[in-house]
Order: structure tokens, then C-alpha cells, then sequence
């Protein structure tokens, strides 16, 4: 069991070139390729990381361009509604004054072509009871009549015109 | 045969006695071993190296490429930084030469060639020439020297810390091969003892033996899969020890 603790140096030697050895093998046959596999990989997952990154900041870019946009077109078409609303109030106020206008000018037309109407009316009729009356008159006068027949006349007269 | 020979036997290394032109050769049990699990493992990772268009290739070189992640963010670069990623190849080759060695053992007809002093003294030497080769290449032979002084030590403790800093990377170098060895070998020597429990009580009486056989296997087997996890663990230990004592030395106090 002492052996256990002896070293044997052609052991020893020959660990080392066959492990030295191996190193070298291995990395010339096999570890130069999986690591050259393994950094091209990692590589391309950190451009690719970095371009999604990239395009991730793109899209925020624009995404805080169109909301920019986006509310100053809300902006402009609210100050727009608000225009036309305000447009709309005045062209209605303008429209209803006139209409006012003209309705009271039509008004104060038909009262004056009454008026007028009226006044014809009544100069007719005022004309009539004349040439009634100077008819009545005549008449009277050409009959010579009585009082009684005369103020039959008179009423007959009336009657007629009141007929009329 | 006694017990003692029968697990000599089981341990030690057996020589097969070739010379050469009257130089002896050291062919023995164990550098067999190492030559075998060189080969598989030189065989192997060429083998999966070149099969990295084919899907059985793809899936294998991603375990690989696993393997050498877990090496490299898990032991070199947190304990070695930037510098240690040329010595990448090293690392992987070292985790994967003493876990196999160590399995090895575990194969039947095989021996465990980290049982052997000689073998892990070996490992260890390269792991202190590397240690040494990083001092010299990241500092010089000056500056490697200075190293071994720590910041802020006053003149006239100089001389005293400098043998003891060396001296203590000889032994942290000498630790390598003694922590591999020893774990290595006294799992075999329980894994040979629970075997001869069955054959000492036999020889009491017969039906002893027998009624140990169950018992004893079960043990066995527990001790096996322990051996599997010991492989695992003493590579990562190695493997982890050699980066922090390298590391030390290229990132000085």
C-alpha cells in the first residue's frame, strides 16, 4: 500500500505530453471550430439583438412622430369645428336679423298698401254716399215730392246702397 | 490473498514491464486508461466538430457549445476575466480529461487513472505552469515577482512574506493533484471494500455471505452513483481551482 504515495516520473512524463498533446489536438481539430461556432452564433444574436433594438427605437420614433401628428390634427380640427360652429352662429344670426328685417319690412309694406287699400275704400265709398246722395238729391228735386215721399226716397236710396 | 493485497491490487497501477533499448517504458494500467480516454475524447469532438451541418451534428455541437458557455461564463471569465478566454480550449479540455479519466474507472476492466499520484501530479504541473505562464505573459518576470508582495506590505515584512506567497502557490499546486487523488482513490477503496463485506462474511459462514449479497450490492450501487456525482464534482473543483489560482496571478492584489 506504500506504492500508493510513490510517484512514477515515466508516469508522470507521459501524463503530461499525453494531456499537452491532447490540449493541442483538441484545439486545433475540435475546440477552434465549436468556439468559432459558438462566438459566430453569439455574434449574430447580438447584431441581431442590436438591430431589433435599432428598429424597436425606429418604430418609437415614428410612433411618437404620428401621435405628435395625430394630435395637432386633432388640434386643427377641433379649432376648425370651433370656427365653423362659431360661422355657422353668425350666418344664422345674420340670417334670422334679415329675415327679421325683411319680415317687418314686408309688414310695415302690407300695413301701408292696407292703409292705402283702405283709404281707396273709403274715398269710394265716400264718392258713392256723394253721387247716392246727389242722385237722391236730383231725384228729390225732379219729383217735387213730399216730405213723406222724400224720406221714402231717402231710405229707398239707402236700401239700394246697402244692396250694393 | 488478504484483503490488503486484494484492494492493492484493485488501486494500484500495474506495469506491464516493456522496455525499450533497455529504457522502460511506462505502459501501465493507468497511462493505457489515459491513452483510451484520450482517444475518445479527441475522436469524439472531432467527430462532433465536423458534424455541425447534420441534425444529429447540430444537436451535439449545441451541447457542446453548452458545454463550452458553461466553461467559460462559469469558470474563466468571472475568475480569469478577458484574459482567460485564449485558454478556453485548455479549460474545456481539462474539465472534460479529468471527469472522463475519472468515469473511466467506473467502466469494468478500466481503471481510474486520477487514482494514480503520478497522473494528478502531472495535471496539476500544467495547471502551475499555466498559473506560471499567465504571471509572465500578463506581467513580466519582475512584475510576477512583485505579485507575490502584497499592496500596502511594509519593507522589513518583505522577506518573509515573499518565501511564504511562494510557497504557498506551490502548495496551492501541490493541493491540485492531492485533492484529486485522494478523492478519487478512497472512493474505489470503498467501492472494493462494500464488495469484499460480502466475501469476509462468506467466509464465516456461507449463508452469512449470502444474506450480505443484497445489502452489499445496494451499497454498491449507491456508492457507484456517488462515484458518477464525485467525477463531476472533482472535474468542476479542478477545473474552478485552476481558474481562481491563475486568475490570482494575472489580477494581482
Amino acid at each position: 500500500m506504500e506504492d500508493l504515495l510513490k510517484p512514477d516520473y515515466g508516469v508522470l512524463v507521459l501524463t503530461i505530453c499525453n494531456f499537452l498533446l491532447l490540449v493541442y489536438l483538441l484545439k486545433k481539430f475540435a475546440w477552434n471550430r465549436i468556439i468559432g461556432g459558438l462566438e459566430q452564433r453569439e455574434q449574430q444574436i447580438a447584431d441581431d439583438k442590436k438591430q431589433a433594438q435599432q428598429a424597436r427605437a425606429q418604430a418609437e420614433e415614428i410612433k411618437q412622430e404620428l401621435d405628435a401628428k395625430l394630435a395637432q390634427i386633432s388640434e386643427e380640427a377641433s379649432k376648425k369645428i370651433q370656427q365653423a360652429v362659431s360661422m355657422g352662429e353668425t350666418q344664422k344670426n345674420q340670417l334670422l336679423e334679415e329675415a327679421k328685417a325683411q319680415a317687418e319690412n314686408l309688414i310695415a309694406q302690407a300695413k301701408v298698401q292696407i292703409q292705402a287699400e283702405k283709404d281707396k275704400a273709403l274715398a269710394d265709398v265716400k264718392n258713392q254716399i256723394v253721387s247716392t246722395a246727389m242722385l237722391a238729391a236730383a231725384q228729390v228735386v225732379q219729383q217735387q215730392i213730399n216730405q213723406d215721399s222724400a224720406q221714402k226716397v231717402v231710405e229707398k236710396v239707402l236700401a239700394d246702397v246697402q244692396g250694393k | 490473498m488478504d484483503v490488503a493485497e486484494i484492494i492493492s491490487h484493485h488501486i494500484l497501477d500495474h506495469d506491464w514491464g516493456v522496455t525499450l533499448a533497455g529504457f522502460r517504458l511506462p505502459i501501465t494500467t493507468h497511462t493505457v486508461t489515459l491513452f483510451a480516454v484520450s482517444v475518445v475524447l479527441f475522436l469524439g469532438l472531432y467527430w462532433i466538430s465536423l458534424r455541425r451541418q447534420s441534425r444529429r451534428g447540430r444537436l451535439l455541437t449545441t451541447l457542446m457549445e453548452e458545454y463550452v458557455v458553461f466553461i467559460r461564463d462559469g469558470l474563466v471569465l468571472p475568475n480569469m476575466g478577458q484574459e482567460g478566454k485564449r485558454f478556453l480550449p485548455y479549460f474545456c479540455t481539462l474539465f472534460l480529461f479529468v471527469l472522463f479519466c475519472a468515469l473511466a474507472g467506473l467502466v469494468p476492466n478500466m481503471k481510474t487513472a486520477t487514482s494514480n499520484i503520478s497522473v494528478t501530479a502531472a495535471l496539476a504541473l500544467c495547471s502551475g505552469g499555466l498559473i506560471l505562464y499567465c504571471g509572465l505573459k500578463f506581467h513580466g518576470f519582475v512584475g510576477f515577482l512583485k505579485g507575490f508582495i502584497p499592496s500596502g506590505t511594509p519593507g522589513w515584512l518583505v522577506p518573509l512574506i515573499f518565501p511564504l506567497e511562494v510557497v504557498s502557490l506551490i502548495i496551492k499546486v501541490c493541493v491540485l493533484a492531492i485533492r484529486l487523488f485522494a478523492n478519487m482513490l478512497s472512493g474505489h477503496m470503498v467501492l472494493i471494500c462494500l464488495l469484499l463485506i460480502v466475501f469476509v462474511v462468506g467466509q464465516m459462514h456461507i449463508a452469512a455471505g449470502a444474506g450480505a449479497l443484497l445489502p452489499a450490492m445496494g451499497l454498491e450501487l449507491f456508492m457507484t452513483c456517488l462515484e458518477i456525482l464525485v467525477a463531476f464534482l472533482q472535474a468542476y473543483v479542478f477545473t474552478l481551482l485552476t481558474t481562481i489560482f491563475a486568475g490570482s496571478v494575472i489580477h494581482t492584489h
